[in-house]
């Protein structure tokens, strides 16, 4: 057991969920009326549920390589894939079963492609869909919170030797709490890095670094009286 | 191609059609019960005066709730098949008894939540009670069933196709419970748009976002009557629930099959050479990003072609 390698993959897998967090497009309920724009449920769930994608794909990696950075980059590429397909499907069903045009509600121009926004947007609308720039935020946001995600598993796994299941179970559970804070810090919704509330970003990213301290300390503690070794 | 690998990939789409059914269902189960998101809707009208006949089940989130009632059906089976019991018994019994589960907070949740508004004099209908409860089991079974099928496959791939040191690393109630999550978060990120922009405000403009002072003012009456939960699910399942399951589908298509193309591609099966464990994962990573880079491209596309089928807003 090497106590630093293990505070280090925790605490930089909660500070990478956090900041995932913060990219993610999420419009929660208003979005799944087309009120707002994002995707059409909660931070923590969409979040969890990509990081949940990166880390079966992690493990299945970890089976065949101990490379941390490959089973970590296999972790964060499958959460991007994730994000992918529901966001891409996300947009085929408002574009094709509601006649909605995908359009951010926070920029008058999308800073990546510069299509105006404003002219196709809904009055007393919040933005909806999902347009490119937040498109290609939470592809970005799936890569870092897939990447901590994983990276949190491998340290559980290789460092505190954890059995797999184990290692699975403690890297959830301190992925989720890091979510939740950064979702406490978005407030709700979030159209990614164009969002007037990214700028909270360093708030969370010092939160989630004292949890994931903390959780890191517990992990070590645990180690020391035993480990989970199932 | 050796046979093992051919059933590696043989399982592997068995795995991605279970997917597709499990979400379509997940989805439709959450419009016939109305929870996740659109939920707040039916919850707002009665405040707003719109008392209605909707079934109110939020008992939580979806990908909450999914990952309960996964995670029991995936206890109960591999407690079942530590036993000896068959596959072909346990997966049903194990699903059967996480719809218990699901059907105790589904009636708890709509009593519940009905009754606390009666201050807005909305009753609890006990036909709509009874009635939902059939659909909401048979829907919520069939998507538990097939995700404790996928996490039972799972985490015996390698015996199932000839090679056991394939198996999945995770207990199968753990691939329940990451399946659970991930079926549920799906289902309320895709399948939702359908029901609580189209379908809950039917009688207002189409093409259009639902405007904050339409908020609570559902579409209460359908062609031949007042709407109820049930015919909400018959509307859904021409498009948003195909689309969702689709969504998941394709996502344990490519999560699956790009490792397994790493391993066919870097020689790693079907003798499990060490060596080339590290060469695996780096194709299957190439082909997950190259499969990204071309979804990012697809979105601008759909994108740009609806603004300019649409064009601007013109409404009022």
């Amino acid at each position: 057991m090497d106590p630093i390698l293990i505070l280090v993959c925790v605490i930089l897998g909660g500070v990478l969920a956090s900041l995932g967090v913060h990219l993610l497009p999420v419009g929660g309920a208003p979005a799944a009326m087309g009120t707002a724009t994002g995707v059409a449920t909660g931070t923590v769930m969409l979040m969890f549920g990509a990081a949940m994608c990166g880390l079966f794909t992690a493990s299945s990696v970890a089976t065949f390589s101990d490379n941390i950075l490959l089973v970590s980059l296999s972790g964060s590429v499958g959460s991007w894939l994730m994000m992918g397909v529901t966001m891409l499907v996300a947009n085929v069903i408002y574009v094709f079963g509601t006649g909605i045009v995908p359009v951010s509600g926070r920029v008058d121009v999308d800073p990546i492609t510069k299509e105006p926004q404003k002219a196709y947007k809904t009055p007393q609308c919040d933005g909806h869909g999902v347009p490119n720039v937040s498109y290609i935020s939470g592809m970005v946001g799936a890569l870092l919170g897939g990447f901590g995600g994983a990276i949190m598993y491998f340290g559980l796994l290789n460092y505190a030797h954890f059995e797999e299941t184990m290692a699975g179970i403690a890297a959830m559970g301190i992925f989720v709490a890091n979510a939740i804070i950064a979702a406490y810090n978005i407030g709700g919704t979030i159209e990614g890095f164009q969002d007037p509330k990214f700028k909270r970003l360093p708030k969370a990213l010092v939160s989630c670094g004292v949890i994931s301290l903390l959780c890191g300390v517990l992990v070590v503690l645990v180690v020391n009286l035993g480990g989970l070794t199932g | 191609m050796p046979i093992e690998i051919a059933m590696l990939f043989a399982w592997m789409l068995l795995i991605v059609f279970l997917a597709l059914v499990a979400c379509m269902f997940e989805d439709l189960e959450s419009d016939v019960g109305s929870q996740s998101n659109p939920n707040s809707q039916v919850q707002l009208a009665p405040q707003v005066g719109q008392v209605h006949r909707f079934f109110n089940k939020a008992i939580s989130g979806e990908a909450p709730a999914y990952a309960l009632y996964c995670t029991v059906a995936g206890v109960i089976a591999w407690v079942l098949l530590s036993k000896g019991a068959h596959p072909i018994i346990a997966i049903p019994i194990g699903a059967v008894v996480g719809e218990a589960v699901h059907l105790i907070f589904s009636v708890t949740a709509h009593v519940g939540r009905t009754t606390a508004q009666k201050r807005f004099e909305q009753p609890i209908y006990l036909d709509v009670l009874y009635g939902h409860i059939m659909p909401i089991a048979t829907h919520g079974f069939m998507a538990t069933l097939c995700i404790t099928a996928i996490a039972y496959i799972q985490s015996n791939l390698g015996t199932l196709s000839g090679n056991p040191g394939l198996d999945h690393p995770f207990a199968l109630p753990m691939l329940a419970f990451i399946w659970g999550i991930t079926v549920g978060a799906i289902g309320s990120s895709t399948g939702d748009i359908h029901y609580g922009t189209e379908r809950e405000f039917q009688d207002r403009p189409f093409g259009e976002g639902k405007r904050v002072v339409y908020h609570g003012k559902i579409t209460r009456y359908a062609d031949c009557g007042v709407r109820t939960q049930k015919d909400i699910a018959a509307f859904c399942a021409k498009f948003g629930g195909p689309c969702t399951g689709l969504t998941f589908g394709v996502i344990i298509l490519f999560e699956n099959w790009r490792t397994l193309v790493g391993m066919q591609v870097a020689r790693y099966l079907p003798n499990l050479e060490a060596a080339a464990g590290d060469s695996a994962a780096v194709i299957g990573i190439v082909v997950g990003l190259v499969i990204g880079v071309v979804m990012i491209v697809g979105n601008l596309v759909l994108v740009r072609w609806a603004r300019k089928r649409y064009g601007t807003f013109v409404g009022e």
